[in-house]
């Protein structure tokens, strides 16, 4: 066997051994249990996001640390290897290794195992309890109008920074929980408004479109904004507003309220946190819902649930939002709340499930029991 | 907390690590006294065939195995402790610091060598 000792040492002395040629393996001079020298599996498009320096690591010190890219978070495992794993670097190596400069092919670690990722849905419950800390409400308003620094402010505050410090999702998930609150920065601060103070600006907005008989379908976001102003509510709430409770028409400048959301913010403010029969709930929501717009309950799966009391029956707010964002946490909360789903009931508080590689089916399979007493009935959800 | 991987380099030049992979323990001689840097572990050879065979011989054993390009490859990743001047706080830095596309991997029975057979 011809020895290839004219190479130059190293990793690239193994990759590049040619036919009949055979080189000596030794321990490097600096071998060691390094154990600041981690391996970590990483298919190819997460190679790149690495390379383009778009990855990073994310959680609080306490906290099992999660792999961010740019739209997704992947939890980090180890993994053993019982095989005798012999690392060898290349010749030219970092600086922290010394140069072997003999032009050896030396190992410099035994690796016990490597990192491996698994991709995970964001972890945004915490998102929901930090914000809700300090909703903005009317006093804030007021001070911020009146152009009071707040610097007495005590509140518990979240810059996006904080917030990428604190919460373990991507930028994008993270960025897509906000929306999900209709959360708004204002001066810096990641803030949700206080749902009493929602509820004045949007009966002002509705209010306006009467006297000023705007089309709710057609609403100009200058005009709407400045009316607003004129009743001395701040200016980016009030185009928080139609953001909330209106999508905006393609190309043009203009806002459709949301009839769905509209409606569905009424109803919570009828119902807050009682129990009411249908038929007064329907009475008093109906008094409720501005001119032009029609209340159908349809609107309020996922956001409210009825039980049959007797011969009446009786509707409360029950949210998916108010839900945990996890799969596991989410059946526990809704079996604690109902032992028993049919699926028409259980499927508006699932649809927002997104986990990665489970379907909606695997989702059912995985958490819950399935019954149906004849083939034509309907299955019942049970936990499992 | 965020701590950014970063790298020296691009995916190009990221300069590529080697993995020889063997069943069990490589132990030095019971007699052996003293610490293992420096030492020869063995010979690596790329047999003459047709498969990709190569053979490893560490003491009297002889191993058998080929070169496995890596489904997913593995990057070698450099911890850093950094304090920040003054401070008690120490950051953490992670620093993309190789790569590892294929390795040797000797899956069969060692063949016992004996004086004379090779």
């Amino acid at each position: 066997m011809e020895e290839s000792g004219s190479s130059g040492g190293g990793a690239e002395a193994v990759i590049n051994l040619g036919i009949r040629s055979s080189v000596p393996i030794s321990y490097h001079p600096c071998f060691g249990p390094h154990d600041d020298l981690l391996l970590l599996e990483a298919d190819d498009n997460l190679v790149s996001d690495i390379f383009s320096g778009r990855v990073t690591l994310r959680g609080l010190p306490d906290e099992d640390a999660v792999l961010c890219t740019k739209s997704k978070t992947y939890a980090i495992k180890f993994v053993g290897n019982s095989n005798s794993m012999f690392l060898i670097p290349p010749s030219n190596p970092p600086g922290f290794i010394q140069d072997d400069a003999h032009g050896k092919v030396s190992v410099i670690k035994l690796a016990p195992g490597n990192m491996e990722l698994v991709e995970v849905s964001p972890k945004l419950d915490k998102l929901k309890q930090l914000l809700l800390e300090s909703p903005f409400g009317p006093g804030e308003a007021d001070a911020m109008m009146m152009d009071d620094d707040g610097s007495e402010k005590n509140l518990a505050l979240y810059t996006w920074s904080d917030l990428v410090n604190i919460i373990q999702a991507s930028d994008e998930e993270l960025l897509k929980g906000l929306e999900s609150l209709s959360a708004i920065e204002i001066d810096g601060y990641w803030r949700v408004i206080d749902e009493s103070y929602l509820d004045m600006i949007l009966r002002m907005l509705l209010n306006n479109g009467v006297l000023n008989s705007w089309s709710f379908d057609d609403l100009d976001e200058e005009e709407v904004v400045s009316s607003l102003v004129a009743d001395e509510f701040p200016t980016q709430l009030a185009g928080h507003c139609l953001r909330v409770f209106g999508s905006e028409v393609k190309g043009t400048n203009k806002w459709k309220l949301e009839p769905r959301l509209v409606c569905l913010h009424f109803a919570r403010q009828v119902l807050r946190e009682e129990k009411m029969r249908v038929e007064s709930f329907m009475e008093e929501w109906r008094k409720k819902i501005p001119e032009g717009m029609e209340e159908r309950f349809e609107m309020l799966e996922g956001e409210v649930l009825t039980e049959r009391i007797g011969i009446e029956t009786r509707v409360y707010t029950f949210s998916v939002r108010s839900l945990p964002s996890t799969p596991a946490e989410r059946f526990a909360v809704l079996f604690k709340h109902r032992p028993k789903w049919e699926w028409k009931d259980l499927e508006p508080y699932l649809r927002d499930l997104q986990v990665p590689r489970l379907s909606m089916e695997g989702l059912l399979l995985k958490y819950t029991r399935r019954a149906q007493s004849r083939p034509d009935a309907e299955p019942i959800f049970s936990a499992r | 907390m965020e701590i950014r991987v970063k790298c020296g380099c691009g995916e190009e030049e990221c300069s590529e690590w080697m993995i020889v992979e063997l069943q069990g323990v490589v132990e030095t001689q019971s007699s052996f006294q003293g610490s293992v840097q420096n030492l020869e572990i063995g010979h690596l050879c790329h047999s003459d065939s047709s498969q990709e065979t190569y053979t490893f011989t560490v003491g009297y054993h002889e191993l058998t195995g080929s070169k496995v390009t890596l489904k997913k490859p593995l990057l070698v990743l450099k911890k850093l402790q950094k304090g920040t001047d003054g401070s008690s706080k120490k950051e953490t830095e992670l620093e993309v610091v190789g790569i590892i596309r294929s390795k040797i991997l000797f899956k069969t029975r060692p063949k016992p060598l004996f004086s004379g057979t090779n």
